[in-house]
């Protein structure tokens, strides 16, 4: 009797228990209005002394833009540093601490003037000399995946005070250097302070100056009182990171942050664009989310890469898999931009059965009957490393159960961002991961240069001759159409040799909740604290 | 025959819970027979369904049918649990008696490497080893069964160390029998039924341990189908498709509960103190 | 605990963290990768083989094994536990950077899982086979069969996001950024104390002496709180004692789940990007705490009870 009792109640609590649960359940649709309550109730406190709650993802471990690029785009991403340039919309350039510029006939010497009274958050004047100190820290301690030289290879800089000009001799004419100074490798520090720590605390000319840095945790931010372009919107920021996307939308919803960039679950950015009480700006793909093909391993067989191709749906992936984050599309540059997309021609176009025709006319099939085909006896087995950012692990667990379905084997690994990328640059992966702003510096050269065979960047080992001539006219030429008419040529031999995996052309969100205004996101991926974002009124 | 309905009769709690128990590993064996889908056939088209009569759980974010998948987990969570707990009792057991036995410095050895790792908090070692060894279900059972064998080694030289120096032991060796016999004929019985109910206690907590696992990424790896690793895939999806994280936590959560009162009440029947 | 026993347990410790010590290192030894390349590529460069080999070199790597373990042991008596190769810090300053908000986080949950399982567990044994003692008991069930990850999820689900009473994200400082991630933790924990307290308390209400004293007539509340109580919770402090140490080591996942910035979080961010020194050191740090608290509880079990002062 007693133990019936006791198995009595053990039923009854199990059936408390879940009905607790359901009965949340049922009340998560009311939720949402007590979750914008809390919002706006912090709201009331910011008034006095305004401060900006942001979460974001953190790239990079240190903020000095010598030690990785991730670090160089988080001073300017954080409204810490600014280049001499920027980008506008269009991806024209806009003088910033520069003011004007001439450049010689030849294209190799450029003497650029810098603006007057800008300050560094520390009080201290950016002149020439200052740029130029700042700029030989950079070069001298040039490693890793920061490489100014490959943006500015100079011959000579010289600065004159007086005449508040910086002069650069190029060892190579430049068509224009003014795009690559707008690359945040170039952000301009102070460097001249005694106890020098770019790694946590760089002292820059933007709108917002360090307070407290925590790797991996925290930036505090308050407004630079010599900002030199107009009024700071905000006392203090708060940069909390956060990795995880959905994280980042629970995290706006519940009034933890007030602003965020890039929620990249699908079902929650829906969610928010629904909301009245979030502005969501989405700035149409410049970014294009592709794996390398390392031709340096199995796949160098291009039977192999070519059916992977046509397995693949790209169009489902961008729509479902990853809920319309990404554009799909089948060249490595976006269908957006005027490099003549439409006159492309997709060989490998989805088609399964086509897929699994070309392998099994390969006689790469399946002979022992463990559901993977084998190529002289050993299984087909990718390693695809990602990470987990822009949806990339979706895309890839996407790639990964289709490719199984035609029998071809593939391990994902997912690392945090330094690592997959290190891994990467030592060459241990079939396909990886990445994510490119494919216009960084305002035209395709750098990221083209992925898959010429004669660049340091070149990680995929891939080497075709008409890809690198063609490349080649990119790099000398000035004149426009022969440009484009190069760049349509290198995308259509990467279609042609299934040189790459697209997966489709991002699309970037800021996200802000009813007390921030004028959260938008920029074509170039480098501003995200701008002055525009301000308190709502 | 008789006995066996009186055992049933004297017992119902036991009984009640070994038959859930076996209904269980039931599902875990019959999974390809109950489970309504392929675990690992993904439609891409029909990711983040909300359950329906066509997928009862829903389906995950690949469109692959989360009720097929929480069937197959149990092979998955079952096997590695009940495996580990097989490893380690078995492990545990003949170190602890072979320590409690001989004494001396083969007690010592023994007895300081069980220090060793009673001192690492189980996880720790268990994270650090899966994440040198790499990510994969053996290596989190290897991991996991490296930290927990000290209690089972604990356990049984106590109880060794209770009779060793009994004066049927010491008969035994005067007679010349031979040390292997004495260790099965005595030491054996003596520790079982104990270390039993320990074990049995054990699936369940050693079930959690293996999800938390894979749950931080070093145990089963994608696709498997394999509970921890489901919850993690469903946490990004919380608060749009909770069925994704739902079903899955149910299913531990259910399994546990079944081995952890089997457990008692198995310690009811062979009436173990509790130590 | 005399000095003898106490000098005795300290070269116990010693033995024991040499081991672990050896044991790990071994283990990064044999584990797959080449620590140079590694460390190269951690700051993003793939250097030629000779650098590689210069380096290895330079580094001792070509060394035998134990000369290699006896140089890495040295530096960590010495303090140096070697520096972090993804980030070129010395590991202590990591270590130490993350030591508090896992103490504060482990000490939390303490004291939560306490609230909820003394009251609970007495609840339970004083109304011994009553509903409420099979309500009690179902909890704990419940409780300790529950993943905890999973109960994270839920309450950051619930409380969090749907009730906005905590914040979402336990990055950075602040009190309130702990409660949700401490009371994952209580969660189990106070599952199986609750059990402890319901046994212990009835095994001291079947005692003599609260025969005697009821039968001197005593108030049942006094003879509960004067006696039984204090007797009743003296064996906790082992216990505590044991937990606190395993909460230290054991807080990964819950970390993970609530970006909380501690050490187990850092554990878990070092073995994925391959991290040897910091897991190195890592293991070595939370085992000599664990050591280290085991002994105290030890010794403070000495003060607290006379009564093992005699046995001894």
């Amino acid at each position: 009797m007693r133990k019936l009792k006791k198995l009595a109640t053990i039923a009854l609590t199990a059936v408390m228990a879940a009905s607790l649960l359901t009965g949340c359940g049922g009340s998560s649709s009311s939720g949402s209005d007590d979750s914008t309550g809390s919002g706006s109730s912090s709201s009331s406190s910011s008034e006095s002394s305004s401060t900006l709650k942001f979460g974001c993802l953190n790239y990079s471990e240190s903020l000095d833009p010598a030690n990785m690029i991730n670090a160089a785009w988080a001073n300017s991403r954080y409204g810490i540093g600014e280049c001499l340039f920027k980008f506008n919309d269009d991806m024209t350039v806009e003088e910033t601490l520069c003011d004007s510029y001439e450049v010689s006939d030849d294209h190799i010497t450029w003497t650029l003037h810098i603006r007057e009274g800008v300050k560094f958050s520390n009080g201290n004047d950016v002149t020439p000399s200052a740029v130029q100190a700042c700029w030989e820290v950079l070069y001298a301690n040039e490693e890793g995946s920061s490489t100014p030289t490959k943006y500015m290879d100079y011959e000579s800089m010289e600065a004159d005070d007086e005449a508040m000009t910086l002069t650069i001799t190029l060892k190579e004419a430049q068509a224009d250097l003014t795009m690559n100074l707008a690359y945040p490798v170039f952000v301009v520090l102070d460097v001249s302070v005694d106890d020098l720590d770019l790694d946590d605390n760089p002292i820059g000319t933007g709108p917002y100056a360090i307070t407290s840095y925590s790797p991996n945790e925290s930036v505090s931010l308050a407004a630079n009182e010599y900002y030199w372009n107009g009024e700071v919107p905000y006392d203090n920021v708060e940069i909390t990171f956060i990795d995880d996307s959905s994280t980042k939308a629970m995290a706006l919803q519940s009034g933890d942050v007030n602003l965020v960039e890039n929620v990249t679950t699908a079902s929650d950015l829906e969610a928010l664009e629904s909301d009245d009480n979030y502005t969501v700006s989405i700035a149409q793909g410049v970014r294009c989310g592709f794996a390398y093909i390392n031709q340096d391993g199995i796949l160098a067989d291009d039977t192999l890469r070519h059916a992977i191709m046509k397995a693949l749906d790209d169009e489902t992936m961008c729509e479902i898999t990853v809920g319309g984050m990404y554009t799909e599309g089948y060249s490595v540059l976006p269908s957006g931009l005027d490099y003549g997309y439409d006159e492309l021609t997709d060989v490998d176009a989805y088609d399964t059965d086509a897929a699994i025709a070309l392998l099994d006319d390969a006689g790469y099939v399946d002979t022992d009957g463990d559901g993977i085909r084998e190529i002289n006896g050993e299984n087909i087995s990718l390693n695809y490393i990602t990470y987990d950012s822009r949806c990339l692990t979706d895309f890839a667990a996407a790639i990964q159960t289709t490719l199984s379905d035609i029998g071809i084997g593939v391990t994902v690994n997912t690392l945090d961002a330094d690592s997959e990328w290190n891994q990467m640059v030592a060459g241990e992966y079939d396909l990886c991961s990445s994510n490119w702003t494919t216009v960084g510096n305002g035209d395709p050269t750098e990221y083209l240069a992925n898959w010429y065979s004669k660049s340091d960047a070149n990680y995929c080992n891939y080497a075709n001759d008409e890809f690198d001539a063609a490349y080649e006219v990119l790099l000398t030429g000035f004149d426009e159409d022969e440009r484009t008419e190069a760049i349509k040529t290198m995308q259509q031999i990467l279609i042609d040799d299934a040189a790459v995996v697209v997966h489709g052309y991002y699309n970037s969100s800021m996200i802000a909740d009813s007390t921030v205004t004028g959260a938008n996101i920029h074509t170039a991926d480098y501003y995200w604290l701008t002055t525009e974002i301000a308190p709502a009124e | 025959m008789q006995g066996f309905v009186t055992f049933i009769k004297k017992n119902k709690q036991f009984t009640v819970f070994a038959i859930l128990a076996i209904l269980v590993i039931l599902v875990a064996v019959l999974a390809p027979v109950i489970a309504p889908q392929d675990p690992y056939a993904s439609e891409l088209k029909n990711a983040l369904q909300a359950p329906s009569s066509e997928h009862w759980f829903g389906t995950d974010k690949l469109g692959r049918d989360i009720f097929s998948r929480v069937i197959y987990g149990a092979r998955t969570s079952l096997t590695s649990a009940l495996l580990l707990v097989v490893i380690i009792f078995v492990l545990g057991t003949l170190l602890g008696i072979l320590a409690g036995y001989f004494g001396g410095w083969v007690d010592m050895v023994i007895m300081r490497i069980s220090d060793m790792m009673v001192s690492f908090p189980g996880m720790v070692l268990a994270i650090a080893v899966a994440g040198i060894l790499g990510a994969s279900t053996k290596n989190a059972v290897i991991a996991i069964a490296a930290v927990s064998w000290t209690k089972y080694a604990r356990l049984a030289r106590s109880l060794v160390l209770k009779i060793r120096h009994k004066d049927y032991v010491y008969a035994a060796v005067v007679t010349g029998s031979k040390t292997g016999y004495i260790l099965y004929k005595y030491m054996l019985p003596n520790v079982m039924t104990t270390l039993i109910v320990t074990a049995a206690t054990d699936i369940g907590s050693m079930m959690l341990e293996l999800a938390g696992l894979s749950f931080l990424g070093f145990g089963a790896q994608a696709p498997t189908a394999e509970w921890g690793l489901m919850l993690n895939e469903g946490r990004a999806y919380m608060q749009y498709a909770p069925w994704m994280m739902l079903y899955p936590g149910l299913a531990i959560l259910i399994v546990v509960v079944v081995f952890n009162l089997l457990g008692d009440s198995l310690r009811d029947v062979l009436d173990v103190r509790d130590e | 605990m005399n000095a003898k026993q106490l000098g005795k347990r300290l070269l116990q410790i010693v033995v024991v963290l040499i081991g672990i010590s050896f044991f790990t290192f071994i283990l990064t030894y044999l584990a797959p990768g080449d620590p140079v390349r590694i460390m190269y590529s951690a700051s993003g460069t793939i250097p030629s083989e000779e650098v590689l080999d210069a380096t290895r070199e330079e580094m001792g790597l070509n060394d035998p094994v134990l000369v290699q373990y006896g140089r890495w042991l040295s530096g960590c008596l010495h303090g140096d536990f070697g520096t972090s190769y993804s980030n070129h810090k010395p590991v202590v300053q990591l270590l130490l950077a993350r030591l508090w908000p896992t103490i504060k986080l482990a000490l939390t949950s303490l004291v939560i899982m306490l609230a909820i399982s003394v009251p609970f567990g007495m609840l339970a044994a004083v109304y011994k086979n009553s509903p409420i003692d099979y309500l009690v008991r179902g909890f704990t069930f419940l409780g300790v069969s529950m993943p905890n990850f999973w109960v994270g999820l839920l309450l950051l689900y619930y409380v969090a996001l749907q009730w906005g009473l905590l914040p979402v994200v336990s990055t950075g400082s602040g009190f309130k950024k702990v409660i949700l991630p401490a009371i994952t933790l209580a969660f189990a924990m106070a599952a199986k104390y609750t059990r402890q307290v319901r046994t212990a308390v009835l095994e001291e209400l079947n005692q003599d002496y609260v025969t005697g004293a009821r039968a001197r007539g005593i108030k049942e509340s006094v003879i509960l709180w004067k006696h039984v109580f204090p007797n009743a919770l003296l064996p906790l402090i082992t216990m505590l004692g044991l937990s606190l140490g395993s909460l230290l080591g054991g807080t990964a996942v819950v970390e993970v789940i609530f970006t909380y910035q501690g050490l187990g979080n850092l554990a878990v961010s070092a073995i994925t990007s391959y991290d040897y020194p910091l897991i190195q050191g890592y293991v070595l740090w939370i085992a000599l705490i664990y050591m280290v608290i085991n002994l105290l509880v030890d010794l403070s079990y000495n003060l607290i009870d006379p009564r093992m002062r005699e046995k001894r």
